[in-house]
């Protein structure tokens, strides 16, 4: 946490309201999110119990475990749940534009995907624990379930580990989101209860939040007096009727909340590299979609060495990609490295475009702009500088003193003997410059898999779902 | 009708709040109270709502009562078994129907049973007998059994296993057509016996095998567990009467505790 | 009456269980917590007085299943427990001896349990492998708390193992980490109460390993399956924090005379003190909230609520603290924030870094 968030908090704090901590809104919000809240049986890893899901907030779905001890049940829920996701889920393939690839075949990749709302990130993990438990599973042999069971599986598994990948938006955790743009004043561990953090957004915090007799916790788990007191003799009555109205008055509650958070993310202005990251989450869609229409095996139960170093590079960058993208859509956000000194903001007070250097053939352009400002400067002359102003243009350090910083662009500025119009800052307007940029090393230099050394423990068997998978007793 | 369910509901709902916040102050006398109002509000909104809930379960064999089918269950494996075991090998060999629940109070019936008139059945479901004599838990016999099937001593518990993993195995060898039930038993027994480590669940397994390797490692502890019950068995022939002969002396007390046992208690 | 008595008064100090003493493990720090736990007051009782119930509860669901697996794992003659250690510790395959703590007088039990594993490290022949519920005992603050462990300890050539089940689920190779580290700090306190048994009967306690045996059922099967967990963190953590009880001393000096957190009922079994009387009293001992207490304190909701009352930064999570560079109120971190007010020595760095942040808090939310 950065010391600009914890001074919002004791803000919010001292103000009984939630206060921002960025401007714009860091996430994609579809137009037609399937708001997602599981319930789990207490005391067991994958049982399901309830869910209240949909696309309509006006029109929630309701599906209960009657007899949750009864895995028969357990997996009739999961073919009713694969019913109602699966069409969603499928329904952004249609509408696609051909992406050209340099050195590869163009592919189609879809004009929107889907996007599940969970409650919070026990919601998420439930979630890809529910995709393991199914996704084995075979339609037919000893222990056969109903068709959509395997492949419903695959595809939770698939977008709760996009939850994982930093700057996705096909899976979002909603206390995550809300945290990612308003600091409340309480610590982390209580905002990961979506009432109280939705409490603090709309200014008026109250204890009230954790009362499960006022607000039910938002899952996967229950209340433990609830599953006391009210599950378990409706359980032991046998009554479907009264198991689903007491299921219901757990879920709706929150079903109300998940959309107002909605609502308050959608106040926000989307940030300018939102569009960027949903096109990649547009892209994994497809090649996952792709994927399973060709047949391919339901994801390993682990990942080889190499799939799973490969795997963390990948997440690395993007989460390098990601901090950055923020830190350039988003001034509030930059100013954690202002204050770091890894950025500057400030006016510029004198510029000279047709400043040159070099003689002869190397004689190139390099416009000098002064910036006065009162941040901190802690860079060498000679530091590579990005501006969020200019996307693509590079500058570089000159000197800094005295609230003073000079520097010359090198990059971005056109090709002729003047600059570009435009590119280089007028005097009095506001700029700011920093260190970072979103131009990394590519991926970083793997084995293929045949080739993972001893060391890693020799080229993985390929994964082929064994008959264990598929009977592994769910009971 | 739907006003007053609506009615039913406002007040079911205010019945759970209350009954919830008085557990959670931990007022019981006022939980109860509040639970017996909610129960009846709830029973008046099922009538309401719902036709007639039935009761899961009808009796599936006939005439065999409980007593008869543990018997027949026990007789099976011929060894000291917890009601777990029991309600499996009734269900993969015999008509099955029990429940585990069924089997909680059984010892203590048979025991006022015999008590108000000894000997007055041809037999008795009873307790195993521990190194103090006392009721072992958990664990039921037959009183047609020599005292020395009926006690247990350190190694009994599994060299008992191994005794009903094998009779169970070859039970299966003698039927014609086994059942599902008895080929998921003898894989889940086969697995917890060294060589078994290759039997998967849900594949096919060799009873044969299995026999085998449960007297295998019987074998290693026999010796000494038939010396530890001969020595048991004695001491209760010696000290106990024919009550608890059958269902175990009560559990000892501080005072006579020193005249018994090799161990010695050291307090 | 020793003071630390006098400090809980009239009720018989509360028992504590492995999973009190694990959690006294979570914040060392505390001194209200440290006294309190050490007199034996029933923290649950008093908050419930006071008008902070703990937020704990267990599903009934959530008992039934730890119960089930508990007795799956040691059905018929614990056979899976017996396969699993037999892969895991190569336990020799005579090795089979069983015996059940619970066959004996309840009364009896710690000094059955004591005789066994006397007997067991005295190398006896045919002392036995598995012991089930044994007894176990722990000093606390000059109290000895009893231990029920629904676990079995195991020795073999002499050396003794803790196995700990638990329903949570291992999938895949991984568990819930929290859940994980809850076994762990159980367990940790089954290791040390049985090292202090074999000590005071003259045995070498570290024949007792730090490897404990986690018992847990394996991805969405029933089936058991058992991993090594080594639990010395664990161990040292909760040693140095049983040490600090037994020196509440200088705690103890600190209080002002005749402070009480008695309890004593009245008729209807409540307390007979008034709320606001034991809230006063509790006050006058430090405590040190942190958001962890709410997963772990029965006062949590008590402490939190004085920590509000406080303005205490502590509210947030110890990771403002530390951002905050130790600034303890809210206003003051606040006010050097603003530059209402002026740095005390040592404060400079930090001043300087929050009127840095709230300029650009301005700038940017201007």
């Amino acid at each position: 946490m950065s010391l600009l968030t914890s001074l919002a908090k004791l803000r919010a704090l001292q103000e009984g309201r939630a206060q921002p901590i960025a401007t714009v809104r860091h996430c994609h919000l579809s137009d037609r999110p399937m708001v997602f809240i599981p319930l789990k049986l207490s005391g067991e890893a994958a049982a399901p119990l309830a869910a209240m899901f949909g696309t309509d907030r006006q029109a929630p779905q309701l599906l209960v475990v009657a007899q949750p001890r009864n895995r028969d049940l357990r997996f009739a829920f999961t073919a009713d749940l694969a019913g109602l996701l699966l069409p969603y889920l499928e329904s952004f393939l249609a509408d696609t534009e051909t992406v050209e690839r340099k050195n590869a075949d163009p592919y189609e990749r879809a004009l929107d995907a889907p996007q599940l709302l969970l409650p919070n990130r026990a919601g998420v993990a439930f979630t890809a624990l529910l995709g393991r438990s199914t996704r084995f599973r075979r339609t037919d042999g000893p222990y056969p379930v109903p068709e959509g069971v395997p492949l419903l599986g695959r595809w939770l598994t698939y977008l709760a580990e996009r939850a994982a990948y930093p700057g996705s938006s096909l899976t979002l955790a909603v206390t995550e989101e809300l945290s990612r743009h308003w600091a409340s004043g309480q610590s982390a561990l209580e905002d990961a209860n979506l009432a109280a953090l939705m409490a603090w957004v709309e200014g008026r915090p109250s204890d009230e939040a954790e009362d499960p007799l006022v607000w039910p916790p938002a899952g996967p788990a229950t209340d433990p007096g609830f599953d006391s007191e009210v599950l378990a003799p409706a359980i032991e009555n046998g009554s479907a009727e009264r198991i689903t109205e007491a299921l219901r008055t757990q879920l709706e509650p929150t079903w109300r909340l998940m959309w107002q958070a909605a609502d308050l993310l959608r106040t926000l202005p989307e940030g300018a590299s939102v569009a960027q990251r949903w096109e990649l989450d547009r892209g994994s869609y497809s090649g996952f979609a792709t994927q399973l229409a060709e047949g391919g095996p339901p994801q390993a139960r682990r990942d080889g060495a190499v799939a799973a170093a490969s795997r963390l590079s990948r997440m690395e960058r993007a989460q390098a990609s990601y901090d950055v993208q923020r830190a350039y859509d988003d001034p509030l956000i930059m100013a954690d490295h202002r204050l770091s000194g890894e950025a500057f903001a400030g006016e510029v007070v004198q510029t000279e475009p047709d400043n040159f250097e070099g003689e002869g053939r190397s004689r190139k352009l390099r416009p000098l702009v002064v910036v006065k400002t009162d941040d901190p400067v802690r860079l060498p002359p000679g530091s590579a500088l990005g501006t969020p102003q200019r996307k693509g243009q590079g500058a570089e350090l000159v000197e800094a003193a005295g609230g003073l910083v000079t520097l010359k662009i090198t990059k971005g500025m056109g090709r002729g003997k003047t600059p570009a119009p435009g590119s280089v800052p007028e005097v009095g307007e506001r700029v700011c410059y920093t260190t970072l940029t979103d131009d990394f090393q590519g991926a970083a230099t793997l084995p293929e898999p045949e080739a993972t050394p001893w060391t890693h423990g020799g080229p993985p068997l390929e994964y082929v779902p064994n008959d264990d998978d598929a009977r592994e007793a769910w009971e | 009708m739907s006003d007053r369910l609506d009615q039913l509901e406002r007040r079911i709902d205010e019945l759970r709040a209350g009954v919830r916040r008085a557990m959670r102050a931990r007022d019981a006398v006022t939980a109860r109270a509040l639970r017996a109002d909610l129960r009846a509000a709830e029973r008046t909104w099922d009538s309401l709502v719902s036709s007639p809930v039935q009761t899961p379960g009808g009796k599936r064999a006939g005439a065999t009562t409980v007593r008869e089918r543990v018997h027949q269950a026990l007789d099976a494996l011929g060894a000291p078994a917890q009601p777990r075991l029991i309600v499996a090998v009734s269900e993969a060999f015999f008509s099955g129907g029990l429940r585990s629940a069924q089997l909680t109070s059984i010892r203590r019936d048979e025991e006022r049973s015999f008590r108000s008139s000894p000997y007055g059945r041809p037999y008795y479901l009873c307790a195993a007998l521990t190194d103090r004599l006392s009721p072992a838990r958990g664990l039921l016999t037959l009183s047609a059994w020599p005292l020395e099937r009926r006690v247990v001593g350190p190694l009994s518990p599994r060299v008992d296993f191994l005794t009903c993993a094998a009779a169970v195995a070859q039970h299966i060898q003698r039927s014609a057509g086994p059942s599902p039930e008895s080929l998921r038993l003898v894989a889940r027994m086969g697995r917890n016996i060294p060589g078994g480590e290759l039997v998967e669940l849900g594949k096919d397994v060799d009873p044969g095998r299995v026999a085998e390797m449960a007297l295998a490692e019987l074998a290693v502890h026999l010796d000494r567990d038939t010396r530890d019950r001969a020595e048991l068995a004695a001491r209760a022939r010696e000290q106990l009467d024919d009550p608890a002969r059958l269902f175990g002396a009560a559990l000892l007390s501080a005072a006579n505790v020193g005249a018994l046992g090799k161990e010695g208690i050291t307090a | 009456m020793r003071r630390i008595d006098a400090l809980r008064g009239t009720t018989p100090p509360k028992p504590h269980d492995a999973r009190a003493i694990a959690a006294l493990a979570a914040n060392p720090g505390c001194a209200r917590r440290a006294l309190m736990d050490g007199a034996g007051v029933d923290k649950d009782a008093a908050a419930r007085h006071l008008g902070f119930p703990a937020p704990f509860g267990q599903s009934p669901f959530a008992i039934t299943r730890g119960n089930q697996f508990e007795a799956l794992v040691k059905s018929d003659g614990c056979a899976e427990l017996l396969r699993m250690l037999r892969e895991l510790l190569e336990l020799p395959i005579a090795e089979v001896a069983y015996h059940d703590v619970e066959n004996v007088g309840a009364h009896l039990r710690h000094a059955h349990t004591r005789a066994l594993f006397e007997r067991a490290a005295r190398g006896e022949h045919d002392a036995g492998t598995l012991y089930d519920h044994p007894l176990l005992s722990l000093d606390i603050a000059g109290h000895t708390a009893y231990l029920e462990p629904d676990v079995v300890a195991f020795q073999l050539e002499g050396r003794f193992h803790i196995v700990e089940i638990k329903s949570f689920a291992i999938v895949d190779g991984q568990a819930d980490p929290a859940a994980v580290a809850a076994a762990a700090r159980q367990a940790a306190v089954y290791v040390l109460a049985l090292r202090t048994m074999l000590e005071e009967l003259g045995h070498d306690p570290l024949t007792v390993s730090h490897d404990v045996v986690l018992v847990c059922p394996e991805n969405f099967a029933n089936r058991p399956v058992a991993k090594l967990v080594d639990v010395r963190r664990q161990l040292a953590v909760l040693r140095r924090q049983l040490t600090r009880m037994t020196t509440l001393d200088r705690l103890l000096e600190e209080l002002p005379e005749g402070l009480t957190f008695d309890l004593e009922p009245g008729e209807d079994g409540l307390p007979l003190r008034r709320a606001a009387d034991l809230a006063d009293a509790l006050r006058g001992v430090t405590a040190r909230y942190a958001p962890d207490c709410l997963s772990t304190c029965d006062l949590c909701f008590f402490c939190r609520n004085e920590a509000r009352e406080e303005g205490a930064s502590d509210l947030l999570g110890r990771n403002v603290r530390d951002e905050l560079g130790g600034v303890a109120s809210v206003e003051e971190a606040l006010g050097l924030a603003d530059g209402t007010r002026a740095p005390r020595e040592g404060q400079e760095e930090i001043a300087r870094l929050l009127r840095g942040a709230e300029r650009l808090r301005q700038d940017c939310l201007a």
